[in-house]
């Protein structure tokens, strides 16, 4: 009994982490696109400071074009985590534990292995994308908190991933049960 | 599924009713009515026997295998 208090308290812990994580990311996210119009619209000027010091000016004035595929990369994987915990929080609003086994929690679990494996490949293949791009001598701020590390989000996708194997056969099992008279 | 429930063909022989037969089984409505349909994944052997006792049958005239064609 006193452990499902503590399990209880951990989940609405963990949900409301979710939810300010989300609302964080999408402020990232949404900053990080504003000063990016702002840097190709307005002023140039806009690429020294992004997003929190993140100064690509130097890859600007190198290639327009790898500023822009670097920023709209940083943008993209900034979507897709805030996309991930928009569906953990979903989980949240949809789980009852009474009953946990639901095809819609199944397939949003699925859906966060499929879209976590997906961070996990572009953030590598962004990281080596800045590597061949630093290669040829362009200055770079170290990218690796707004990129953020692939193997981590590969290992994740792929947890996440067994999980939601074990939940869909959970859901077998709770059907043929109830279907047991 | 291959394995046909032949229920209410026993009902009907034995001129019984789903809420007759609810009752002398202790099954629900709801759970008779799976059962019935043929949409029942499983079945406990107690709830066959007290099938058997209430509409005094064998297991074989309630369920039949019919090979898929």
């Amino acid at each position: 009994m006193k452990m499902q208090t503590r399990t209880k308290r951990v989940l609405a812990i963990l949900n409301i982490v979710s939810w300010v994580l989300f609302v964080g990311l999408c402020i990232k996210t949404g900053a990080i696109l504003y000063s990016f119009f702002v840097s190709l619209a307005i002023n140039s000027e806009a690429t020294r400071n992004l997003y929190l010091g993140l100064n690509l000016s130097d890859l600007h004035r190198f290639s327009g074009g790898h500023y822009s595929t670097v920023v709209c990369l940083i943008i993209l994987l900034s979507g897709l985590k805030a996309y991930i915990l928009y569906l953990v929080v979903k989980i949240f609003l949809k789980i009852n534990f009474v009953h946990p086994f639901s095809t819609d929690v199944a397939s949003l679990i699925s859906r966060i292995s499929y879209v976590a494996l997906g961070v996990g490949i572009l953030t590598l293949a962004g990281n080596g994308y800045c590597d061949w791009l630093t290669k040829r001598g362009v200055a770079f701020p170290d990218l690796q908190s707004y990129l953020g590390a692939g193997g981590e989000f590969l290992l994740l996708g792929g947890i996440i991933f067994m999980i939601a194997q074990v939940f869909k056969r959970g859901i077998e099992i709770q059907s043929e049960n109830e279907l047991t008279v | 599924m291959p394995i046909v429930v032949n229920l209410d063909v026993m009902m009907a022989k034995r001129k019984m009713s789903l809420n007759e037969l609810s009752e002398k089984v202790d099954l629900t409505l709801a759970n008779l009515s799976i059962l019935k349909t043929g949409k029942a994944k499983a079945v406990r052997f107690s709830t066959l026997e007290a099938i058997c006792k209430a509409l005094n049958c064998q297991p074989g005239d309630i369920l039949e295998y019919v090979e898929k064609g």
